[in-house]
């Protein structure tokens, strides 16, 4: 069987597999949700001042919420496999709509901060590894060790203050100038987002280049210390060809699981980060159809987030294989 | 000496004309407010939500406005008439008013917007309109309101926030509640609705063809969603954002805001919606079933204390059930027992004892939850006052913070509670915002924002119905105050403060503050000074 037929194989033979992983995901989320006190009624009419109990017993069955649990369930479930993730009652649109649209922005945020945070985090690592002990090394670890300790939220409102604030350089939030209006696809509002994206991006940054300088760093001492290596230069391969060729090659491994990882811890991670810049990403939108007990809304994004999280371990997994041939797909 | 005369004429006339000239409004601007949380929908009409009511207000318009001193004033009712008995008003609507869609704007709409909107399903208006029967529209320009008795506090809820217009020929025949509108607003007023990109903003553009020649002055109101408060803050300070009300930007920012020439600050704006911070007891409990542990407790604390350390300084001590803001209607009453001008800890500790609260070996008379509202830091530390201070005298309290849906549920749907700190808006006028709290008829399990302490008292029933439809001034002023002397006495509620929102501007910003709505005017006469 051919390299390539025997990729294609495996991952339909995992697509398949996360067919029940995702449904499981569904149901358990559908009951742990359904256990939070009060409901989308509750909040809204809450938030109207005050409201009559025929109006609120008129919403809940609009909503669905006057059927028996088990019914809501397989209501739900019927919808999804038609691609249907129902309508948030409280946004008065469909979720699938609501849950596209706040999908670009948190990518956006997503795979710059991925880029930023494993490009840093890879060179700084090598840095710390290839000067061990020395000045370089220490500097880094101690700058890796304080921005792991430092709360997100705080960095964040610092950049604010130091860089919008004093600098003037920045944004200060959004995701564009709304007073400005721009046509979507003009080269004006690409370099709008781009500069309200920044201060987000590296905030966020952050906490995961720690950790990725960290873990390069580890992972480069310990191939460091490998036969093949001794092998290597044995042969007479300068330092310089080993560390860069043969030692790196391998020591990128655990990063790169690290980072298939922690695309799903992103989306949720980010809502502190979305809120301080008010970045109107999904995590944010989680957050308040908590509080909103807009379930619906819930279940999709929490729907989202699992196939988001399923595909991109694929993706690591096929990743894997083309950085070390000997693991093989299959 | 006649030339310096001249001169100094001159100069004086230059100087006036000046600043005429500085005052002239000037067209043209972007304003961006901070709208805080993102709203449910802009449906005015179903939902009274703060949010809903800083940006459709600019969409919507009412029959009336009221200015700074609360005064009725033409909106889309030109002028209006009260009969003799109190039970017919008629209004002369405005003519050339045009939908945003282009209809025109007829007594048919109001009839509409009355009687099947308002009345059945805004959260207040089947109390604002309770009294009326049928609306008569004899031409397009003239609706008649037909009274079953009379009702002066229905003239106070006419503004755009409080029961707006709306499009009849948009709604008839729908699910008003699920409507297009909801979302998408069609209405008279200075602004259209442009864009609501969710997450990120509301859109709403001049309206070319407002009725009101030469108005509005801006171009364009953004309503932006900033979830963090220090955010807020910073966004204000840089210039960002514009203009924020109702607490946007935390008391805490303000003190240090206001220091900056760039950034106002006033109080003003919020005398129609008169927000009471307050305690509600559950009196079908112990220890709370015993008025004499909810006088003790109105008492011990220190109003004044709360007011300084936890609002800075933002905030009046309440004195009576009703807000002292109500002395312009003559409805006020002074000197009510039971809140004392400083906590009065003898006294309280004199009654607990009398009423045979006696305190065990560490001297704690009894125990109880305090709930709090769930609307951020500042209610937690009302509670962590209120815990020290009801210690002293042997009260102990645990305190209980929940969010928002579970806190609402425990409190008004399952009376799961001994006492909670709320706040409720009086309104401008006590049918509208203070019955509700104490009439036996909203003892309704369910119902948000209504009488939860279960409190049920006959007279008092009585007095407030006849209150409501009394046309006599001075025969309302002395109905309420017997109500404000039972309720000082019995106290199922104790109210805290006033208190004091506050709206942050850019100072550029003008003509904000003419509507006695505040951050729920219509912004027609707002603009830049740039």
């Amino acid at each position: 069987m051919s390299h390539a037929s025997k990729r294609l194989r495996y991952v339909l033979k995992r697509l398949l597999q996360a067919f029940p992983i995702v449904l499981a995901i569904v149901v358990v989320n559908f009951f742990l949700l359904h256990m939070a006190e009060g409901d989308a009624v509750d909040v809204l009419a809450g938030e109207a001042g005050s409201a009559t109990p025929e109006y609120m017993a008129e919403l809940r069955k609009k909503f669905g919420l006057d059927q028996p649990l088990p019914v809501q369930l397989l209501v739900y479930l019927k919808n999804v496999f038609t691609f249907d993730l129902g309508y948030s009652f409280r946004h008065e649109m469909p979720v699938l709509d609501l849950v596209l649209d706040r999908f670009i922005p948190t990518l956006l945020l997503m795979i710059s901060t991925i880029i930023l945070a494993v490009g840093v985090g890879i060179v700084l690592g090598l840095l710390a590894a290839s000067g061990l002990n020395t000045w370089r090394d220490t500097m880094i670890s101690v700058f890796a060790l304080v921005t792991y300790a430092t709360p997100l939220f705080w960095v964040g409102l610092m950049f604010i203050v130091i860089f919008s604030l004093n600098l003037g350089w920045f944004p200060t939030s959004g995701m564009k100038n709304v007073a400005a209006f721009n046509d979507p696809w003009s080269w004006a509002n690409i370099k709008d987002v781009a500069h309200h994206l920044v201060l987000p991006t590296i905030t966020l940054s952050l906490f995961y280049l720690a950790l990725y300088t960290r873990l390069m760093r580890a992972s480069m001492l310990e191939q460091a210390g490998m036969d093949y290596v001794t092998t290597a230069r044995a042969k007479g391969l300068t330092e310089r060809r080993i560390m860069f060729v043969h030692v790196l090659r391998n020591a990128l491994l655990p990063v790169v699981t690290m980072a298939g990882v922690q695309v799903g811890a992103l989306i949720g991670g980010s809502v502190i980060v979305e809120s301080v810049f008010a970045w109107p990403g999904l995590g944010m939108l989680a957050f308040e159809a908590l509080f909103a007990r807009d379930l619906n809304l819930l279940l999709g994004i929490f729907l989202l987030s699992a196939l988001l999280v399923v595909a991109v371990n694929l993706i690591v997994d096929i990743i894997y294989s083309s950085l070390d041939p000997r693991i093989e797909v299959g | 000496m006649i030339k310096k005369w001249i001169s100094s004429a001159v100069v004086a006339a230059t100087s006036i004309l000046g600043t005429t000239f500085a005052q002239a409004e000037k067209e043209g601007g972007t304003l961006v407010m901070i709208v805080q949380p993102e709203p449910p929908s802009l449906a005015s009409f179903v939902s009274t939500s703060g949010p809903i009511g800083l940006m459709a207000p600019k969409i919507y318009e009412g029959l009336l406005d009221y200015d700074k001193d609360l005064k009725a004033v033409p909106a889309l009712a030109k002028s209006w008439d009260v009969s003799e008995d109190g039970k017919t008003v008629t209004f002369n609507l405005n003519k050339g008013v045009k939908w945003h869609d282009g209809e025109p704007f007829t007594s048919a709409d109001v009839q509409f917007s009355i009687m099947n909107v308002l009345s059945k399903v805004h959260p207040r208006g089947p109390n604002s309109f309770k009294e009326v029967t049928s609306i008569d529209t004899p031409d397009d320009h003239t609706a008649v309101f037909n009274l079953a008795n009379p009702a002066p506090y229905m003239m106070r809820a006419l503004s755009a926030y409080e029961s707006p217009m709306v499009p009849k020929h948009l709604l008839e025949g729908q699910d008003i509640k699920s409507s297009d509108i909801a979302n998408k607003p069609v209405g008279t007023g200075p602004f259209k609705f442009v864009e609501w990109k969710k997450g990120q903003y509301i859109r709403l553009d001049k309206n070319e063809d407002y009725w009101k020649e030469g108005l509005p002055y801006l171009d364009r109101i953004v309503g932006r969603f900033i979830p963090d408060a220090s955010t807020r803050t910073a966004a204000m300070e840089n210039g960002e954002v514009h203009y924020g009300a109702y607490g946007a930007i935390p008391n805490v920012d303000v003190v240090r805001l206001r220091e900056l020439d760039s950034i106002g600050v006033t109080t003003d704006g919020y005398a129609m919606i008169n927000p009471v911070s307050l305690i509600e007891f559950n009196t079908t409990v112990e220890p709370f079933n015993n008025p004499a542990i909810r006088k003790a407790i109105s008492l011990t604390l220190d109003r004044q204390f709360l007011i300084d350390n936890i609002w800075f300084g933002y905030g009046k001590p309440a004195t009576s059930a009703l807000s002292s803001s109500y002395s312009a209607t003559g409805l006020y009453a002074e000197g009510m027992p039971n809140y004392p001008g400083r906590p009065n800890v003898e006294a309280a500790n004199k009654l607990l004892d009398e009423a045979g609260f006696k305190p065990d070996a560490d001297g704690v008379r009894a125990k109880a939850t305090l709930d709090l509202i769930p609307y951020g830091e500042d209610w937690r530390r009302t509670g962590e006052y209120m815990k020290q201070a009801l210690g002293d005298v042997g009260i102990e309290l645990d305190l209980r913070y929940e969010d928002v849906p579970s806190w609402l549920k425990r409190v008004y749907a399952d009376y799961d509670f001994g006492m909670n700190v709320n706040y409720f808006y009086q309104l401008p006028d006590p049918v509208l915002g203070v019955h509700r709290h104490y009439s036996s008829d909203q003892i309704r399990q369910g119902t948000h924002f209504v009488n939860s302490s279960r409190y049920k008292n006959p007279k008092l029933d009585g007095l407030m119905a006849d209150a409501s439809k009394e046309p006599d001034a001075k025969k309302r002023s002395a109905a309420y105050k017997e109500i404000q002397e039972i309720l000082a006495d019995d106290m199922p509620v104790v109210n805290l403060h006033e208190m004091k929102f506050l709206t942050v501007f850019n100072s550029k910003l003008k003509g904000h503050e003419l509507s006695g709505l505040g951050a729920y005017g219509s912004f027609e006469r707002t603009w830049f000074d740039e």
